[in-house]
């Protein structure tokens, strides 16, 4: 089917056969990442347009549509490995898509404001708003004047937290620092914009001289995108065996480069260190006499408990978790050590030990009320209520130490619907449960939900807008339940078996911030 | 609609929101069109994945069913969970324990190599294992040390020997296999490892560098100034750490020679019992040289073995005196005299710190402390020697001519003539004849009439002859007296079969009357006694001491401090009876003379009742046989004691006329055996002051006691000379003590 006398390049796009769910056969859209050449046989590495990239994979020619073939744009030739504007070749489409995403970045930035001087931005014309907004912001910031900005939550927050780290030592370092938020700029605009935000003083020069800037180290693991050049848009490695499973990672994981041309690594299922061979396995088990992961269990109910593992103290676990996590979470990076995050693993009991299932890390000090840093259930046990019960107990960790907390973002396509399910579900249950007090309407105030559940404020009412609870009636706001929500509710939590039981946590919250260090 | 027209209020996060049910309020449609005044909030996804098709359309299906079809899942790529050989590859089960699991942070690391065999490294592994014994553990360490010390640069081959410590052949295997394994190793280690990143900053953008250090979360200059101080603390600690463990391995492969050292002078001794070489004559011819060469470029090690060479070199000298008679001698010369004070002040020192050393030592032993009982073993011991010698120096009267220590040198002071007889039993004897006797060379079995031994520098055993009157009938003497002598003398030599024993038991007694026949003859100088008599006190203690410590180490109970105190009474009743005795007869010489004999027999009285002891608490049989022979074997008593309390300082005060001043610390080397022993404590412990080393000292001497004890519990038949097969034995228990000390040492390497 292919045809040879055209050569297929990096950044190509054209239709790739892929077996859809239902197993019938689909020709998205792909666009060719990479080219190799196995004795002779040619494979390419696709993205599948507007699919999830764990989707990514290596093809064999005769799965490509040549007859439809789109070479990639002059500009945006083959991705640069400085991860700017390479890192997402850009295509007629894809610039239109740019476009749009930065008008919804521009309403969620307002949005996000509580302030009322910046009003309904949907009613304006978008692609104007959005440049003036981007405008003001940036002026803002290059004058360093934050304030203004700090109620910005989320994406915006990541820009301007830059900003208010400390000047670092050195001219390289502080171009650095302008240079990421350079890529910023550059990767939510168009890239014609970008030089029109670029700080006095700087340069493109700067930004592709090989000095990409560093993560910002407060915060979490959030992945700066600017990174995402094609070694790490790529997954490297093929399998990984963990125990009784075989799982195909998602994503890219720095795993050491040597062990991944190996078809399969083997991970220790309870210590978690990588292998290059069965053979070595065998020889590791009859060294590593772990049966839990190496932390303190602070919660057992049935066959389900959690262990508290500190990333300063185990730094060899929290490194393996790490890795193997980093297989399932794309917008995660291993930039810094593990040090300022506690792991807690949740782990399934048999007469084997305690089998890991999933974990989440947590920040011991977030300035940004995040109680989740990265989540993740493994993929075997997915789908089976985990991921919830691994919240569910996020935000108990939450109610014990008397905050409000929330997951770090950005969230993942499977995350955000699992925190969705999670939030309504708690949510509805507290609606449901309300009881009118004498003869009046039950009511509720969004701070009382908060500090119910620990969910922050703005995950109530998100959820609230979601579920579409929210109106406006007579002058004043009201929640209402539809019947088709109250049923979804109660189906969906008769199905929902596994709970987190308060009484079995023996947890106690350190106050990390009267530690020197972590 | 007119109602739009009025901009909503924002939410209120505060305000009481009042709960409706959908069909509660028929007029909601009319609220939908302001909705959104309430600001969307953001998902938090990212924006180009938000619009993802398999997302949007769960989520969609979601707003319309408000619950996931199964098609309407987000598809992830599979995962098997059907590793058929799990249950091989985790053998064995976990209970859950009843409480939760509470980890020790610390107590993770075991010290096991981070090396895992592949099925090549089994392959040579099974090669090697033709030739030797290799566990797996054990090449993965060698694996693991040669890689986490090598870095860019491949640890060269005599690195690697240090590094490992090996025998050749293995060492040699393992190392080439590594360097080619390594050479074709694709990673950088061949323990995979995530890359680090590097100071340069040229890593920086390396996808696969990850775990950086958050060096800018301490943020200010002072901070990171501290830290890095203390980083460079760390790393200084780390190298001297570093460098503890390669000290600690060259220990441990000194250890080793000197285990081995031990073995082969043990070995020496076994064979020349078979060859019948019991006055060492042949050893002589054949180590002499070498022996001087051990014992003085030796000052660290093998103090325990150099001293056996020149302890046995002694002993073959000494061996002719066994039997002897009291002659009169001619004065001592003057210059021994001088010295005699300053050395007698010392040993009594020595006594006491061996009265309370004794069964501290003994505890230690049994503890396996290395500390205490590092004695062999510890490499600091040349460390207190020089120290030690300086006073001495200070005070030599010898002024230009005296003796300069050079440093490094392990010397063998002067060995009087007392200082070898206490130690061996046979010369035991020699104590009644104090400087002179009667001598006998054991080799050309002739006695060589009256002489005075002294050992000079270097351990060379001197022969002093001295004409008397008897020098004549001594001819004849020699075929009687030497059958029991070389029975006496054979204890450190190994077995002494039973069929002597009537001879020796014979001579024995025959000895007795020997000495009882010459007693008056024998020339004592006169100043000396009071000394004599006060190490006749003092020297005693640590008999008991030993013999306590003894029993209550081998077995519960036994020889108690009543018993002790009333042998003592017994003794100082013994003296005044002699001494009385001794001035009716109007012999100022004798009368020092046999306080000391006193002594011995007095000391022998008690190491009998030490060894009887023993087995009585162990109920074994030969106790009636102990008890039988003891009493009247006089002689052997000597000889026990002798051995028992090698050091003693009966035996010391015994020569006291004939002493040469040796410095003080010399003077337990120049000891051959349990001095031997003493001078190595007082040498090694650099931990404890001069003083502390001294104390532990004698517990050597305690050891061999204790051994003398137990061993005469295995000794079916115990006859007189089963006191010479105890000497013998006393070998074993030594050297299993001394292996035990090798293991120990090796373990405090490891850990």
């Amino acid at each position: 089917m292919a045809d040879h006398s055209v050569e297929i390049t990096e950044g190509c796009r054209l239709p790739v056969l892929r077996r859809n769910q239902e197993n019938e056969d689909e020709w998205p859209l792909a666009e060719i990442l990479s080219v190799k050449d196995i004795s002779g046989r040619k494979l390419y590495y696709v993205h599948y347009v507007d699919f999830n990239k764990r989707l990514d994979e290596w093809v064999t020619p005769d799965r490509l549509d040549i007859k439809k073939l789109q070479f990639p744009k002059k500009e945006a030739k083959t991705p640069m490995k400085n991860g700017l504007s390479g890192s997402r070749p850009s295509s007629p489409e894809r610039d239109v898509k740019r476009k749009a995403e930065s008008v919804s970045l521009a309403t969620q930035v307002t949005a996000a404001t509580p302030v009322p001087s910046l009003p309904a931005s949907t009613e304006a014309s978008q692609a104007a708003l959005y440049t003036a907004i981007r405008d003001a912001s940036f002026n803002i910031k290059s004058r360093e004047e934050h304030e203004p900005l700090t109620s910005l939550t989320t994406n915006g927050t990541t820009s301007i937290q830059r900003h208010l780290i400390p000047p670092q030592p050195g001219r390289k370092r502080k171009n650095c620092g302008g240079t990421d938020e350079m890529v910023k700029v550059f990767q939510n605009n168009s890239p014609r914009c970008s030089t029109v935000y670029l700080l006095p003083g700087e340069d493109s020069q700067d930004s592709s001289d090989g000095i990409p800037s560093a993560p910002r180290m407060t915060g979490s693991l959030v992945s700066d995108r600017s990174h995402d050049d094609i070694v790490t848009r790529m997954k490297n490695i093929g399998c990984i065996e963990l125990g009784r499973h075989r799982l195909k990672p998602w994503y890219f994981s720095p795993y050491p480069q040597e062990l991944t041309s190996l078809p399969i690594i083997y991970l220790c299922e309870f210590c978690l260190k990588y292998l290059k061979s069965l053979k070595c396995l065998q020889r590791h088990l009859t060294k590593c006499n772990l049966r839990h992961p190496p932390g303190n269990e602070i919660y057992r109910k049935g066959t389900i408990s959690f262990f508290e593992i500190d990333g300063r103290k185990n730094k060899a676990y929290s490194q393996n978790l790490c890795l193997l996590a980093k297989c399932f979470l794309d917008h995660k990076t291993l930039y810094y050590d593990t040090d300022p995050f506690l792991f807690y693993v949740m782990t399934e009991y048999d007469p084997k030990g305690f089998h890991i299932v999933g974990y989440f890390s947590k920040e011991k000090e977030s300035t940004e009320d995040y109680n989740v840093a990265c989540i993740l259930t493994l993929p075997p046990y997915q789908r089976r209520g985990y991921g919830k019960l691994l919240i569910e107990f996020s935000y108990e960790l939450s109610k014990v130490e008397g905050k409000t907390g929330t997951p770090e973002k950005p969230l993942s396509d499977l995350g955000l619907l699992s925190y969705r399910s999670y939030w309504s579900q708690t949510i509805l249950e507290i609606l449901m449960d309300l009881k009118s007090e004498n003869g009046e309407r039950p009511q509720i105030t969004i701070n009382e939900i908060s500090e119910i559940t620990s969910i922050k404020k703005e995950d109530v009412i998100s959820t609230l807008q979601y579920l579409n609870l929210i109106n406006y009636y007579k002058g004043q706001y009201i929640l209402t339940l539809s019947e088709d929500i109250v049923e979804g509710h109660e189906c969906a939590m008769q199905k929902r078996h596994l709970r987190i039981d308060p009484k079995c946590l023996h947890f106690t919250p350190k106050d990390w911030s009267k530690r020197g260090k972590w | 609609m007119s109602k739009l027209s009025f901009r909503a209020r924002a939410l209120d996060a505060a305000k009481p929101l009042p709960i409706y049910r959908n069909k509660d309020l028929p007029d909601l449609t009319d609220c939908v069109s302001i909705n959104r005044a309430v600001p969307q909030m953001p998902t938090g996804m990212e924006k180009e994945e938000e619009s993802e098709h398999h997302l949007q359309r769960a989520i969609s299906a979601q707003q319309v069913f408000r619950e996931k079809k199964e098609s309407m899942v987000i598809p992830v790529p599979e995962a098997e969970s059907n590793i058929t050989y799990y249950d091989r590859l985790y053998k064995g089960e976990f209970r859950i324990p009843k409480q939760l699991i509470h980890i020790q942070p610390l107590g993770l690391d075991n010290e096991l190599p981070d090396y895992d065999m592949d099925s090549e490294d089994e392959t040579l592994l099974n090669r090697l294992n033709r030739k030797m014994e290799l566990k797996p553990v054990q090449f993965e360490t060698m694996m693991d040390r040669l890689e986490k010390a090598s870095t860019n640069q491949l640890v060269t081959l005599q690195e690697a020997k240090l590094l490992l410590n090996e025998d050749d052949y293995l060492l040699k295997s393992v190392y080439d296999y590594w360097v080619r394994k390594r050479k074709n190793c694709r990673g950088p280690s061949l323990i995979p490892q995530i890359k680090q990143e590097k100071r340069d900053g040229s890593t920086n953008s390396d996808a696969y560098v990850a775990f950086r250090r958050r060096t800018e979360k301490m943020q200010t200059r002072k901070n990171r100034k501290n830290d890095e101080a203390s980083y460079e603390k760390m790393l200084k600690l780390r190298r001297e750490f570093s460098r503890t463990i390669s000290i600690l391995e060259m220990i441990k492969k000194r250890e080793k020679s000197k285990r081995e050292l031990l073995h082969l002078t043990l070995e020496v001794f076994e064979k020349r019992y078979q060859i019948g070489d019991f006055t060492g004559e042949i050893l002589n011819e054949v180590t002499v040289p070498l022996a001087e060469k051990t014992v003085y470029p030796a000052p660290i090690s093998l103090p325990i073995s150099s001293r056996h060479k020149t302890e046995n070199k002694i002993k073959s000298h000494k061996i002719g005196p066994k039997h002897l008679h009291p002659f009169p001698v001619k004065p001592e010369p003057h210059f021994d005299f001088v010295r005699s004070h300053k050395k007698y002040n010392k040993r009594p020192k020595l006594d006491t710190f061996r009265q309370t050393g004794w069964p501290e030592r003994i505890q230690t032993i049994n503890k396996a402390d290395i500390k205490q009982y590092d004695f062999h073993s510890s490499g600091e011991e040349d460390y207190p020697l020089s120290p030690a010698s300086e006073p001495d120096e200070e005070n030599d009267p010898d002024g230009v001519f005296a003796f300069r220590r050079k440093a490094g040198c392990s010397y063998h002071a002067p060995v009087v003539d007392q200082s070898c007889s206490p130690h061996w039993q046979q010369t035991g004897q020699d104590q009644l004849w104090q400087r002179n006797c009667l001598t006998a060379l054991s080799v050309p079995r002739r006695c060589i009439a009256v002489a005075c031994r002294r050992v000079g520098r270097g351990g060379r055993v001197v022969l002093d002859r001295t004409s008397s009157d008897l020098d004549h009938s001594l001819g004849h003497l020699d075929p009687d007296m030497l059958y029991p002598s070389a029975g006496s003398c054979v204890p450190d030599l190994p077995v002494h079969t039973n069929t002597n024993s009537h001879v020796s038991q014979r001579s024995l007694t025959q000895l007795l009357g020997d000495i009882q026949a010459c007693r008056w003859k024998f020339f004592r100088p006169r100043p000396l006694q009071d000394n004599s008599r006060a190490e006749d006190k003092k020297g005693t203690p640590p008999v008991e001491k030993g013999g306590g410590t003894t029993l209550s180490n081998s077995v519960s109970g036994g020889f108690t401090e009543e018993q002790f105190q009333s042998h003592q009474q017994q003794l100082v009743h013994m003296h005044k009876q002699l001494q009385q005795q001794e001035l009716q007869q109007n012999s100022t010489a004798a009368e020092a003379h046999l306080h000391l004999h006193t002594l011995d027999s007095a000391g022998a009285h008690f190491a009998a009742s030490a060894v009887i002891n023993t087995p009585n608490n162990e109920n074994r049989p030969q106790i009636a046989s102990v008890n039988g022979v003891l009493p009247n074997s006089g002689s052997f008593r000597q000889v026990k004691v002798n051995r028992s309390a090698p050091s003693g300082g009966g035996g010391a005060g015994g020569e006291s006329g004939s002493l040469v001043r040796s410095p003080q610390l010399a003077v337990p080397q120049s000891l051959p055996h349990g001095h031997g022993h003493l001078s190595t404590v007082s040498a090694v412990s650099p931990a404890h002051t001069h003083h502390t080393a001294r104390l532990c000292a004698p517990s050597p001497s305690a050891l061999k006691l204790a051994s003398v004890a137990s061993s005469l519990d295995r000794v079916p038949k115990v006859t007189p000379t089963s006191a010479i097969d105890i000497a013998r034995e006393n070998h074993e228990p030594e050297r299993l003590a001394l292996n035990g000390l090798s293991e120990t040492t090796v373990a405090m390497e490891v850990t």
